[in-house]
């Protein structure tokens, strides 16, 4: 029943379908879909530059894939502890990002709270994510270096007995970082779900009013079920950007993940095959597993996140 | 009765303001730190940025100004028109295309419709980084180098946005809307450009300010394909800056660069984030 | 809407068509030189007449994530198939990698498009652009011998004299140098401010190089000895931990700073030590500069002629120019800071009894670099020497600051070796 009535209501506007999809799909072939299918076919190669000499392509079947996770003399497997690494510093950044930035968006489209000075807060909470993550962590890297004004506070209170060397003890590295990511992008995630709060249809909240809902109950019987779809795309968007991660450990710690390799991400890792020898064969071999690693977990919290709404949404649907 | 309950809820309301305020100048005060520091250390030499941090401004602002604005390998006032039409363009691109993919998907049904939607899903997870080299190698083969399509038209098969724009069609657009339109002889991409883009208009506002500001601050593409000191952007400047040779190098220079680069992303942060709230009267239009 | 999209596709048409206006509009020869930076574009422009009809196209790309390296690496392996007017003429590259593009094909032998006379270059400046088998390919247009910058006051309170050659006796082998950090530790003093100071003063006098000829990776006893006496500088606190161009390093150089030994060339003390010039908290004229415990040099910029330019007369002239023209060397000397590759001109400074630097108290710099330049050697260098110098360092460094043992720290060495060089093999 409900097949055939879909069929009736989209048979005749099929074709639309691929024309309105087909832009997008043509640029992405062009211009992504090449370079990254060369990656992929290169991850079996292999492929690199020494000096200005090409090296290969050879072919090596998943030679790359079986170096990359062999242990090293001291038997840890580089892959899986910047997937670690990569994962850790996520969450401390990521997991604060979407409920401080849920907080905030509620605050701002509240009905009750009429909050003042609204333009200026918006303003200011997106403001990090303007400036270059280069020159942000070059800010940061002053602040707290050794004689950064950071460590002349705390010494100069007493709280510190001697300066402390932020960048290489592993927690405020990471720490640093997470903080760094949560004030360039909770901003941008207040926005994306501010949006998402005003589409709702403003007759929902005044009949809750009237209905002598409070906030909480508002929030959790009305505004969190109909954000659903922003919120799955929020929280996917953000594991991807999160293992993605590469702009602010890499200029933070100038490349090199200090102190240990222990804040060294996936991307950088990626990157340091690409750097200098261009090293296609180990660097497909990386993105494969990163994509594996990101497609798996996106996968996951998309279907758990979206099953209670997707009920509803396909209700709407229904012509 | 009545009363009492009215009392209690307005002091519970004054309470939850004041928190609300506490919470948002406290989040706004770290934000703005970091402009603070950027601020002050324009107003610094370089050598007196070597010097180390202070919290308190030096004289020196307009000096670095001049430095910048003078420099005679960087034409800033051109990086920034430059780097305005890049970025101008691939919102545009970015934000319209991937509305008309995401509406393709959302409302029609066909055959490959689901598979689609997962393949962009599943390219969404692949770092840029690994098409980055590829992507140069080959505007290099075609000839493309010093030339703006490369940067702008990529943009117009943007995953990330799209998705965005999936969920948002999923969250705010009924149906009906889309058959009334049909009923009334609307062709297909009226009903798109005329009824559906003005109930996305905050989605697209949002997405444009991303996409904006993420192409204003690209840096590693463009430094590959241009070289031609009249199509640099201002990112590529700011590098040139930070890599002159030791008798030119001046940190004040780049910190009043970077600055002046972040004022024209605000100003257009500041116009579209007031589409994104006109928006709202746009959106309550479906029943 | 449709409108906005209309005019933008509009706009990109009219730029890609102006963009392609441009580059075809050209008349007469273009010569194209790649950089990484102005320091020699500002040379260039007013020491070198570029004869009529000819023009100069600057490439330049900041070295900022490998960006140059990356640019200049594609315009050579397309070198072959561009048009004549869009080919490299010329190219800059530092001492770090220049092996790269002189042991490829991408170079050519200079001597033989007209570049021959090299009786007044310092001699490791021919040897650093040679490819195994002598072939010279480019040529430097500044010398950077490095020197033992030290503070005079506090030399003196240490070693109770503070005069160069005095000072020179006293610091001339690392036993000594370790001697007198001992001497100045006890005073209150640091001997360097960077666990990297002394790096290079060991790195460029390396017996053997960093791979054998099976591609092995090797230690060079001089860098074993530079990791022995870090680790004893640090655990007996004779120096700072600091990077190199850490903050933490440049605050010694302030008046009230603690610290008797720098290393660095010419543009190091008159361009990269602004604490120490500073009018208010620096010191200026309390410095001094001697050889030290061995003789090395840090950075210069060479230029290079690639295979294939179809310039090739103007090329040499340039380089010729810039090593062999006196007046243009004399130019660089007293106009820019520069200690030229010029013998003979240099020659005449370092004699001159009324040239000397105020920041070093008055002292004749040219005339120390001059005697040092005849120490300096290139040899057993690879064109993997910038990256494994700098990773080596960073790795140790989390062992020196006391983050980890130094097995773990070297295997993170090895892991960036095989990342960055996969031909190289790891122990």
């Amino acid at each position: 029943m409900k097949r055939k009535k879909l069929k009736e209501s989209g048979v005749s506007y099929a074709k639309w379908g691929y024309i309105f999809i087909l832009p997008f799909f043509i640029a992405y072939t062009l211009f992504t879909l090449i370079p990254q299918l060369m990656t992929l076919y290169n991850s079996f190669f292999e492929n690199y530059r020494d000096g200005l000499m090409q090296i290969g392509p050879n072919f090596v079947g998943l030679k790359n894939f079986v170096t990359l996770f062999s242990p090293d003399n001291t038997g840890s497997i580089g892959m899986l502890k910047y997937m670690g690494n990569t994962i850790i510093l996520w969450v401390l950044g990521a997991v604060p990002q979407v409920l401080v930035a849920l907080l905030l968006a509620v605050l701002f489209t509240s009905y009750r709270l009429r909050l003042k000075a609204q333009p200026f807060f918006k303003t200011v909470i997106y403001m990090p994510n303007l400036i270059m993550a280069s020159a942000f962590s070059m800010l940061f890297f002053t602040l707290f270096s050794p004689v950064g004004p950071v460590n002349q506070v705390l010494v100069s209170s007493g709280i510190a007995e001697k300066t402390i060397d932020f960048l290489s003890i592993k927690v405020s590295v990471r720490a640093l970082i997470a903080l760094m990511n949560f004030l360039m992008w909770f901003g941008n995630t207040t926005i994306l779900l501010m949006a998402g709060i005003q589409g709702i249809d403003q007759c929902l909240f005044e009949a809750a009013e009237i209905d002598g809902a409070n906030s909480l109950q508002v929030f959790f019987r009305v505004t969190l079920p109909l954000l659903a779809p922003i919120l799955v795309y929020t929280v996917i968007t953000a594991m991807i950007g999160g293992l993605q991660m590469f702009d602010v450990p890499q200029v933070l710690t100038n490349a090199k993940g200090t102190p240990d390799r222990t804040s060294m991400t996936m991307v950088m890792y990626l990157n340091n095959y690409l750097q200098t020898s261009k090293n296609y064969g180990m660097a497909g071999a990386v993105s494969v597993v990163l994509f594996i690693v990101s497609a798996g977990l996106s996968l996951f919290v998309y279907n758990t996140l979206s099953k209670p709404y997707k009920e509803e949404t396909k209700k709407r649907n229904r012509i | 009765m009545k009363n009492r309950e009215n009392t209690k809820g307005r002091v519970t309301l004054i309470i939850s303001r004041t928190l609300a305020y506490a919470f948002l100048i406290i989040i706004s005060f770290m934000c703005l730190f970091s402009f603070y520091m950027l601020i002050i250390n324009a107003t610094r030499s370089n050598a007196q940025l070597q010097a180390g941090f202070t919290l308190l401004p030096k004289d020196n602002f307009f000096k670095n100004l001049r430095n910048a604005w003078t420099d005679s390998s960087i034409n800033i006032p051109r990086g920034m028109l430059n780097s305005f039409f890049i970025a101008i363009c691939s919102a545009v691109l970015t934000t319209y295309f991937s509305a008309l993919t995401a509406y393709g998907i959302h409302v029609y049904r066909f055959r490959l419709r689901r598979f689609a939607f997962y393949f962009i899903m599943a390219v969404m997870m692949i770092p840029p980084q690994v098409s980055a080299v590829g992507f140069i190698q080959i505007m290099y083969k075609l000839n493309l180098t010093n030339n703006y399509l490369p940067l702008i038209l990529p943009s117009i098969a943007a995953p990330v946005v799209f998705f965005y724009m999936k969920q948002y069609l999923e969250s705010v657009l009924p149906m009906d809307i889309v058959e009334a339109a049909r009923v009334d002889g609307s062709s297909e991409f009226a009903t798109f450009n005329k009824i559906v883009l003005p109930i996305m208009k905050p989605a697209i506002a949002v997405q444009m300010i991303f996409s904006f500001v993420s192409s204003w601050n690209n840096y590693f593409i463009p430094a590959l394909l241009l070289d031609k000191a009249e199509m640099k952007t201002v990112p590529i400047m700011i590098a040139q800056l930070r890599s002159a040779d030791y008798s030119k190098f001046d940190m004040g220079k780049v910190y009043m660069f970077i600055l002046l680069a972040i004022l024209p992303v605000l100003i257009v942060y500041i116009i579209l984030s007031k589409a994104i709230i006109r928006g709202v009267t746009a959106g309550s239009v479906k029943g | 809407m449709k409108k906005i999209i209309a005019l933008v596709l509009a706009l990109v048409m009219v730029f890609a068509l102006c963009a392609c206006g441009g580059s075809s509009a050209k008349s007469g020869k273009v010569l194209n030189i790649y950089a990484w930076n102005e320091e020699f574009k500002g040379f260039f422009e007013k020491y070198y007449k570029v004869p009529d009809g000819v023009t100069v196209n600057w490439v330049i790309t900041p070295s900022d994530n490998g960006a140059y390296q990356q640019k200049l690496d594609e315009a050579l392996m397309n070198q072959s198939k561009a048009k004549a007017d869009e080919k490299v003429d010329m190219f800059l590259a530092e001492a770090d990698y220049i092996l790269k593009y002189v042991n490829s094909d991408a170079t050519q032998d200079i001597t033989k498009i007209g570049v021959t006379d090299f009786s007044n270059t310092y001699a490791y400046t021919v040897q650093a652009a040679s490819d195994p088998n002598g072939v010279v390919k480019g040529v430097s247009f500044q010398c950077c011998p490095s020197a033992l910058i030290y503070r005079r006051s506090i030399a003196q309170d240490v070693l109770g004299v503070s005069e160069p050659d005095e000072v020179q006796a006293k610091l001339d082998s690392w036993d000594k140098f370790e001697a007198v950090a001992a001497d100045a530790k006890a005073k209150g003093y640091y001997m360097t401010a960077s666990f990297a100071e002394t790096f290079r003063v060991f790195s460029n006098n390396c017996s053997s190089p960093w791979v054998d000829s099976g591609n092995n990776l090797q230690f060079d006893p001089q860098i074993n000895a530079w990791i022995e006496q870090t680790d004893k500088f640090i655990s007996n606190g004779y120096t700072l931990t600091a990077g190199i161009w850490d903050q933490e390093k440049n605050d010694q150089m302030f008046k009230s700073g603690k610290t008797m030994c720098f290393f660095g060339p010419a543009w190091y003390f008159n361009f990269c030590m602004g604490n120490a010039q500073d009018p208010d908290n620096g010191c200026s004229g309390d410095w001094a500069i001697c050889e030290g415990p061995a003789a090395h040099f840090w950075g210069g910029t060479w230029l290079l002629a690639p295979t294939g330019t179809d310039n090739a007369e103007l090329v040499a002239d340039i380089m010729n120019t810039f090593i062999n023209n006196e007046e243009v060397c004399t130019a660089l000397v007293a106009n820019e800071a520069q200690f030229s590759n010029n013998q003979a001109v240099n020659a005449k400074f370092a004699s001159d009894p009324n040239y000397g630097s105020a920041f070093l108290g008055g002292q004749n710099d040219v005339a120390v670099f001059s005697e040092m330049t005849d120490n300096i050697v290139w040899k057993n260098h690879t064109i993997y020497d910038q990256l494994l110098n700098e990773g080596l360092q960073n790795a140790l460094q989390d062992y020196f600051k006391g983050n980890v043992d130094k097995e773990k720290a070297l295997q993170n060495f090895y892991n960036y070796v095989n990342e960055t060089y996969p031909t190289i093999v790891i122990p």
